[in-house]
């Protein structure tokens, strides 16, 4: 609202997580193929192994294309990407932690500089030099992962920073340590996973069996602690980020699990390499690569989905509007946007007057500046896709939005805006529903429970659904007739007569145990 | 007509140091940063004239080798040099880069593309060695287009952050992000202020690679030095033209602050004038009595100062053009001093740490480049 919003017709979202993505797997290569490089060196040279030795010069000038040029390159890439795509996250996280920007930039230098040095120092300078110029780089590129995860870690769990705005307190956050450790040790791995493409060109099947083997020693272990890394990792984040992962939408936790069966699969085809180390192809390095490259990206994506609803935790949502007012922040708080609405305090909207004939056009606006940083109408995301599968008419979208915050285990932002604007925003993406059922044909309590419950309740016995709605049908269905009198966030769905008795069976029988469900009707909150 | 609710409302989080820092830091690192785009895209542009020009091919195509090997490192050189500047703009002006690089979004994120493919191809023609193959140069020259074409972009997208009565109209023709800034009648001489410069500096590489042959190799050092130092002299003498192409296309008020109406800015344009003149008579003394010592040391010195003022100009006119929007004072200053002085410390240990890297390595003895003990070469 505060800035435009670049209209990417495939989704914002994904476009950041492809270059993302593709960055950060040569990223982390970066800083443990630093290390790789020196240890390499000396072992190269204490054993008097000329042959790894010319190997590695060919490797390092690979490590130099890979990193150097696409990995420095994509990491600018993401600074132009996050600004394009949340301007105003990266405005803050500009100001906050600009100094600790500047000083990665320093380790930056030094980092790119050493690289180069150390490829073309291959020819001129003596041996000892030569692998102090690889450990130069090595530190510096390790100080700049440090840096810059302490900036990511607290986008996801800034703690006690949005009470006092401290530098260090954002940056020594509860995932600062966990998220490092993982993060190197992801680094160490893909040393030895990129190291295997270059050895399986190797001609010298003794020389290649012997890359082989060191690159196991970088990628087995490391692989094999990251489990109980993770484990810690995921214990310091705080339990309602995962929530939304544990949710109807469990985004956070498929990409948890496709992370650990991937990381599985790299374990076991790093194990596979050793069987025949000296005839490994390039195809199945690459193979060995790519499913790394799934693992990592999947990582990435567990704590892009855990952050959500937030771009920087607690602080500033994903769709750039500040979680609490506070002074500086131009008026682009949930809260006050609720009171003055959307067209009030959005700048770039091209239309700010609501009649009763543009309701759609503007809630074409509305779906724009609010709901575009993360959804598309039919691409993405999208929310096409999300209506069809529920059948909202549009009162019903209309109270949805009301409760946008509680869906899916808080997974998005409240709607911010007035009445008059939800409803806009309604009547919008009403024009995208494409109804294929009648509401006059058999009504299955269980279609009604997914079309309008599952957002926010599960089929749980702690569920306040199935904990709380009295068991008598009558009763039962003459309580779904008032729902915000039930809770007062609950939208005012009016579900017909024979859609609440249809749900009102169909939870009886899930209390049951019916289905195989096994849930019970104790507990509940 | 320009909504003046456009403009984007900065962050609540205070300037983490005054605003002066943070203005010097840009221009110090704008000016290395460019400095450094002088060389490589110079160089690169006159690697390819080298070998396509008529003459003696077998001199030419070693230039472009000469070149071509430096390229690998001037091209990370630019691109490291100009991350601060683009942080330190963002410091300071974020509402106003953001947002223009929003409007014209899909440019901007091409640059990306471009540029990686102009790197791996400088790599590529570095790596042909001194092979005279044909295609390291037609590489070299997809690279340089690659490269005017990410020029193009940056002067687009630079002039569209300080004009902000173009946004609305130009976003909500097309909020998908294919804008460019091609109405702003300073485009192209801008552009082409910079492109020229580029090409003068490149000169300047050439005369300083002569140097570093001049005493082993005289009669190549000699053919790298008339080629380097002509054609700094004569883009020089197009950037007088380029020059007062831009100034005239500038608004009135704009132009008028370097005519006298600002005594900061008329004395730079006075120092960039005269250093450019000055420089021309000088690299065309040293050319006539094959002196390169002087067209190295006191040119590259001139120059040096020539490009400074023009970058602190770049910045009075930025300053000119937000005049309306912008208001420094209006900042909320929070010194971080809690790691404000670490930086300060990392950056001076970072710098020494730098020059010790490139002293140990050899770079500032060439004589001794050129011929290393081959007994260390991958002695185990």
């Amino acid at each position: 609202m505060n800035y435009p919003v670049w209209d990417v017709a495939f989704g914002a979202g994904l476009l950041i997580a492809l270059v993302a993505i593709l960055h950060v797997f040569v990223s982390h290569f970066a800083v443990g193929g630093g290390l790789f490089l020196v240890l390499t060196e000396r072992k190269a040279r204490r054993n008097n192994d000329t042959a790894l030795l010319n190997w590695l010069k060919f490797h390092t000038k690979f490590f130099v294309l890979v990193t150097v040029v696409y990995g420095a390159v994509s990491g600018v890439g993401i600074w132009f990407t996050i600004g394009l795509i949340s301007p105003l996250a990266t405005s803050n996280l500009i100001h906050a932690y600009v100094w600790g920007w500047a000083i990665e930039w320093v380790f930056f230098f030094i980092e790119i500089t050493a690289a180069l040095l150390y490829l073309y120092g291959w020819e001129k300078l003596e041996a000892r030099l030569h692998e102090w110029y690889g450990w130069i780089y090595f530190i510096a590129a390790f100080a700049s992962m440090v840096i810059i995860n302490g900036i990511i870690t607290f986008m996801l769990t800034s703690g006690r920073w949005v009470e006092n705005h401290e530098f260090w307190t954002g940056f020594f956050n509860p995932t600062f340590f966990p998220s490092l450790a993982v993060r190197f040790f992801i680094s160490l791995a893909l040393a030895g996973i990129y190291a295997l493409i270059t050895a399986s060109v190797q001609k010298d099947a003794a020389l290649k069996s012997r890359i082989v083997r060191w690159s196991a020693v970088w990628i087995v272990p490391s692989l094999a602690i990251l489990p109980a890394l993770g484990w810690w990792y995921i214990r310091k984040i705080p339990a309602e980020l995962w929530a939304s992962a544990r949710g109807p939408m469990p985004t956070g936790t498929h990409f948890a699990l496709l992370a650990a069966v991937l990381l599985t699969v790299t374990f076991v085809l790093a194990l596979v390499t050793l069987v025949r180390p000296g005839r490994l192809n390039l195809a199945f390095s690459l193979l060995v690569a790519l499913v790394a490259l799934g693992a990592m990206g999947s990582f990435e994506f567990v704590r892009e989905a855990i952050r959500k609803p937030y771009v920087i935790g607690n602080y500033l949502y994903a769709n750039s509007l500040y979680a609490t007012p506070m002074p500086g922040d131009g008026g682009f708080s949930v809260e006050r946007i609720d009171d003055v609405g959307v067209l009030q305090t959005a700048k770039w909207l091209k239309n700010r007057q609501l009649t009763k004939d543009n309701q759609v056009e503007i809630g074409r606006e509305v779906f724009r500046v609010e709901c575009e940083s993360c959804h598309t109408t039919d691409s993405y995301r999208g929310v096409k896709r999300y209506l069809a599968l529920r059948q909202w008419d549009q009162n019903k979208i209309q109270a949805m939005l009301s409760g946008l915050d509680l869906m899916h285990n808080g997974v998005m932002p409240p709607f911010a805006g007035t009445d008059s604007e939800r409803e806009a925003l309604a009547a919008f993406l009403t024009t995208m529903q494409p109804v294929t059922s009648s509401p006059t044909g058999v009504i299955n309590g269980k279609t009604v429970f997914e079309r309008n419950c599952v957002m926010c309740h599960r089929v749980r016995a702690e569920d306040a659904l199935f904990a709380r709605l009295p068991k008598d049908p009558k009763v039962a269905s003459e309580a779904l007739k008032d729902l915000p009198n039930l809770f007062i966030r609950m939208p005012d769905l009016k579900l017909s007569d024979e859609e609440r008795s249809a749900l009102v069976q169909w939870v009886n029988t899930q209390r049951g145990g019916a289905n195989g469900t096994g849930i019970s009707s104790q507990g509940g909150n | 007509m320009m909504d003046p609710n456009l403009i984007p409302t900065m962050d609540p989080n205070p300037l983490p140091a005054p605003y002066w820092v943070f203005k010097l830091l840009l221009l110090v690192t704008f000016f290395l940063h460019i400095l450094a785009m002088n060389f490589m895209l110079g160089g690169a542009v006159l690697a390819l004239a080298a070998r396509w020009r008529s003459g003696n091919r077998e001199n030419g195509n070693r230039m472009f080798f000469d070149i071509a090997k430096k390229l690998p490192s001037l091209l990370p050189a630019t691109i490291t040099l100009g991350i601060a500047p683009l942080l330190f703009v963002q410091v300071l002006y974020g509402q106003f880069f953001y947002t223009s690089s929003i409007i014209m979004a899909w440019p901007w994120l091409l640059v990306l593309v471009f540029l990686t493919i102009a790197y791996y191809g400088f790599y590529y023609a570095s790596f042909q060695g001194g092979q005279h193959s044909g295609k390291a140069g037609g590489v070299m020259l997809l690279s340089v287009v690659l490269i005017f074409i990410i020029g193009f972009v940056y002067s687009n997208n630079l002039t569209l952050s300080q004009t902000p009565s173009r946004w609305g109209g130009k976003y909500f023709a097309n909020p998908a992000g294919w804008n460019l800034n091609l109405s702003e009648l300073t485009l192209i001489p801008r552009f082409l202020h910079f492109f020229t410069a580029a090409v003068a500096v490149g000169g300047l590489l050439l005369v300083l690679i002569a140097l570093a042959k001049w005493k082993r190799d005289g009669e190549y050092a000699r053919c790298v030095f008339q080629f380097g130092g002509k054609a700094f002299m004569y883009a020089t003498m197009a950037q007088f033209l380029v020059g007062i192409w831009f100034l005239a296309r500038l608004p009135r008020d704009m132009r008028m602050l370097f005519l006298g109406d600002n005594t900061l800015a008329t004395i730079l344009l006075v120092v960039g004038v005269a250093g450019g003149i000055g420089a021309i008579f000088l690299m065309a003394e040293a050319l006539r009595k094959e002196n390169v010592r002087l067209a190295a040391y006191f040119v590259s010195g001139i120059m040096g100062v020539v490009i400074l003022s023009m970058s602190v100009m770049r910045d009075v006119l930025r300053d000119a053009y937000l005049k309306p929007y912008f208001h420094p004072e209006q900042f909320v200053v929070k010194t971080q001093w809690s790691v404000f002085p670490l930086f300060l410390i990392l950056f001076v240990a970072g710098v020494v740490l730098w020059f010790a890297m490139l002293k140990r390595y050899g770079f500032f003895a060439p004589s001794k480049r050129e011929n290393p003990a081959p007994s260390t070469r991958i002695s185990i």
